[in-house]
């Protein structure tokens, strides 16, 4: 049942898409500071290549396991950095065409795969009864999703939180007249140039140019976060139909439901603030990021530290 | 001014001071996120019916802190009236802000778009000139705009011919749709809680359980408004099977194969019962819950049986690090009718090597399947305290004196003192099924799918108005068109929108005459467009 060869292969090729994910980040990192075009290249190709050796390996795992790859914390981490890396790739690369951000999400990625090998290990095995239904499909796949696009809109966020510290303190500058910033890039780029000596004030300006404008960041931050809640709702539901067939009853406040809702409950918090004057901008940034670290809770804490039903989805 | 001047306000206008703040979002905001609190509270908390077990080790351990825990409501807190107090505060705030939103989407489905003037001042503003007069203009922008779905209200006759037209109600129509759903929820909530039950039946193999108060032996739990309604129904348990993975001692799947019947008796089908599978008869749903062993005891004197048939074994929590599986099943056997009346305690070997090994090694073995199975026992002599009116597989033996020990394998009888016979002639399994009925399941995966339905629309779409008129064009050939606009939400998207729509309506190279509109279609007030896009 349990195939060494798939298992070997699957290992194999999360090595391989680790090592590539620490390429790409640090080829984003370094275009994100030097702006070389050849660098993010690199990155974008390690990263692509990357996820490549990611799929092989989740399918491997699959099938090396006689199920489906979602089944304890290592795969369900390994699928989650995946989707995250994905997502970049589609959203912020393909549909924003933003070539600065890469080494943000690819870090995220990293880490977690980094957690994933070290700590939460296990073979391929074969899962306890109570996992094994038809809705481990569908409740864990819109789980993965769902808190995979939160982990980016959070890592966007931080960038937003940075970006406008910088900005509020870099600019008396009248931000209306200066018109969109991403715009302004191309325009500003030749006074920084190497050897041209301009007075000091004009050095800030420069800063600004590394990271999207605020009000992008945000925007994007905002839409994917408005995109991942009602598939981490979706998953919440799916997962008390779920409860209601395995265990008898659909909510029982299990620690890893408790935690879902909590998370859930604070990103409608977010999305209401949105909607809120006086709760915009960077107030609205931090209950965002309130939500990912009840995230982060929900994904290990809870089943690491936390007794409860969903303990034996464990390590 | 004194502050003796100010009039004290009445109840009514403090009342509705009261209202208006629970209809404010910052006070529902504010409220989702106590209720988050209050949850992060009860998962850090052990609570009751999920960690019994480290509650009782809390009393022990910490009672002070655990009486303040329990004083407070920590222990339950899903259950404790602050917890009911928030999410009921915060449904009364929804409700507040819901009515008067709901009661203005109503007005404003009814009332069909109005008119308006001055449309160069618009967010969005384009002028284009087009070949036809201004009447068939304006009807066929009309025509273009119902096609894109937007409402169209078109001028009557006489004066300067115009359009408006708006789009996106289903923004609000979802998000109060969404919101509503939450007190749909809870209706599914009280009335499924109310009126169900939730009970543990323990079924040897081989007997037939009757869905009634009694048969749940107290293990049931029965709704506020349950009014004795129960079915009736009977399962007639054949079989129970636990498999394992060799050698993991991972469980594969637990499986009871029963035949159920109707209250009268006609039969309803055969099922098998497993893990992720329950059954359904009659409104109840049977649920695989747990398992055990239930040797056949017979104990006789002189010939004369005193106790016979299958005795339901339990075990307690193994301690860490030991699997359930290592253990041996404790059950006890009472003869109250005896005097002195007599207790015999047993542990039931499922699998002989299991005691073998910890004999041998000292160490304990999993006991996977029925091998050989052997019976330890302990009897008693005294006073069963039939009084305490304990539970039947527990034995106090303060009042008792042990008098005889030994053990019995399957199949074999072996003699006590005082002409007690003990026999073992058959091993079998019981299976505890949980048993339960929840009628607002229905309403609860309706209001499910609605949340979902009204979410999708609450967030992607938006509210945006347009008007366009037409007048002749100064040079008197064709018409110019003046089309003015702005979106609530999304407004980037909006300016792609407005783009697209004026090019359609007035394609930049069908202008005869070759005059482009004086202004090319965007925004009106860049500036302001994108300080707006943080807002979106």
């Amino acid at each position: 049942m349990i195939d060494t060869g798939w298992a070997r292969i699957s290992t194999d090729a999360f090595n391989v898409a680790l090592g590539a994910y620490i390429v790409s980040a640090v080829a984003y990192f370094f275009h994100l500071a030097f702006r070389k075009t050849p660098v993010w290249a690199l990155g974008l190709v390690a990263a692509s290549l990357g996820a490549g050796a990611h799929v092989v390996s989740i399918v491997a795992r699959g099938i090396a396991a006689g199920r489906v790859p979602w089944g304890n914390m290592y795969e369900y981490s390994s699928l989650l950095s995946l989707l995250v890396v994905l997502g970049y790739l589609i959203v912020v690369e393909g549909l924003y065409r933003i070539r600065t951000l890469g080494g943000f999400p690819l870090t995220f990625a990293v880490l977690t795969m980094a957690v994933a090998v070290s700590f939460l290990y296990v073979g391929p095995a074969p899962l306890v009864p109570a996992l094994n239904s038809y809705w481990i499909k569908i409740h864990v796949v819109a789980a993965i999703a769902g808190s995979s696009l939160f982990a980016l809109g959070s890592v966007i966020t931080i960038l937003y939180v940075l970006k406008d510290r910088a900005e509020r303190r870099a600019a008396p500058a009248p931000k209306p007249i200066m018109g969109a910033s991403t715009e302004l890039e191309d325009e500003v780029a030749p006074y920084f140039e190497p050897g041209a000596d301009e007075p000091a004030a004009l050095v800030a300006p420069a800063r600004r140019g590394i990271l999207p404008s605020a009000e992008v960041l945000d925007r994007i931050a905002y839409r994917t976060i408005a995109f991942a809640f009602p598939i981490w709702t979706f998953a919440i539901i799916a997962g008390a139909i779920w409860a209601e067939q395995a265990w008898g009853r659909y909510w029982g406040w299990d620690p890893k439901e408790t935690w879902s809702f909590i998370t859930w409950v604070v990103y409608a918090g977010y999305l209401h603030a949105r909607a809120t004057s006086g709760w915009k901008g960077r107030r609205a940034a931090v209950i965002a990021l309130v939500g990912f670290a009840s995230l982060l809770v929900t994904y290990y804490a809870v089943n690491l530290w936390i007794v409860g039903l969903h303990s034996y989805a464990g390590v | 001014m004194s502050s003796a001047s100010v009039p004290r306000p009445t109840l009514r206008q403090s009342v509705a001071l009261v209202w208006r703040s629970l209809r404010s979002m910052r006070t529902a905001l504010g409220l989702l996120l106590i209720l988050a609190l209050a949850a992060v509270a009860g998962s850090l908390v052990p609570q009751v019916g999920v960690a019994d077990a480290r509650i009782a080790a809390m009393f022990r351990d910490h009672p002070l802190r655990a009486e303040l825990y329990d004083r407070i409501g920590l222990f339950d807190v899903y259950g404790s009236w602050w917890f009911t107090l928030i999410y009921t505060l915060l449904l009364v705030s929804l409700v507040a802000c819901l009515i008067p939103r709901t009661r203005a989407l109503v007005r404003n489905l009814r009332t069909r778009p109005q008119p308006a003037r001055e449309l160069e001042t618009m967010r969005h503003y384009a002028e284009r000139t087009v070949p036809e007069p201004p009447d068939r203009a304006i009807a066929s922008a009309g025509r273009l705009l119902r096609r894109r779905l937007f409402r169209v209200r078109s001028s009557g006759g006489g004066g300067r011919p115009w359009v408006a037209a708006d789009k996106g109600l289903a923004r609000e129509l979802g998000s109060l749709l969404f919101h509503w759903s939450f007190l749909l929820i809870l209706v599914g909530i009280v009335w499924g809680k109310g009126t169900g039950f939730t009970g543990r039946a323990v079924i040897v193999e081989g007997q037939t359980w009757t869905e009634a108060h009694a048969g749940y032996d107290g293990q049931i739990r029965e709704g506020r408004f349950f009014d004795e309604d129960h079915t009736g129904i009977q399962i007639q348990v054949d079989s129970f099977r636990a498999t394992y993975r060799i050698p993991s001692g991972i469980p594969k799947d637990f499986v009871t194969t029963a035949e159920l019947f109707q209250p009268d008796g006609t039969p309803a089908g055969r099922v098998r019962i497993s893990v992720n599978h329950p059954a359904e008869l009659d409104g109840v749903k049977i649920y695989q819950f747990g398992f055990g062993w239930a040797p056949v005891i017979r104990v006789e004197r002189d010939g004369e049986p005193l106790a016979s048939g299958p005795v339901v074994c339990t075990q307690g929590a193994p301690p860490r690090g030991v699997s359930p599986l290592q253990l041996p099943w404790d059950c006890v056997v009472k003869l109250p009718t005896l005097r002195p009346q007599v207790g015999i305690r047993f542990e039931l070997w499922p699998d002989v090597r299991g005691l073998n090994a910890l004999l041998t090694t000292g160490r304990p073995m999993p006991m996977l399947t029925a091998y050989s199975p052997v019976l330890t026992f302990t009897a008693y002599r005294g006073d069963l305290r039939s009084d305490l009116a304990l539970p039947g597989n527990e034995l106090d033996t303060a009042a008792m004196r042990r008098f005889d020990q030994g053990a019995v394998g399957a199949g074999e009888t072996t003699k006590l003192g005082d002409g007690l016979t003990v026999s073992f002639p058959d091993l079998k399994r019981y299976t505890v099924l949980e048993i339960k009925r929840d009628r607002g399941l229905g309403i609860l995966l309706v209001a499910a799918i609605l949340i979902l339905v009204g979410l999708l629309p609450a967030l992607y779409t938006s509210r945006r108005k347009l008007w366009i008129s037409a007048q002749p064009a100064p040079d008197g050939r064709g018409s110019l068109l003046k089309v003015g606009g702005f979106a609530l939400q999304r407004r980037p998207q909006f300016e792609e929108e407005f783009a697209r729509l004026v090019d359609t309506l007035a394609p930049p190279g069908r202008a005869e005459g070759g005059r482009p509109g004086p202004r090319a279609a965007g925004p009106r007030h860049p500036e302001r467009t994108d300080a707006e896009r943080v807002r979106t």
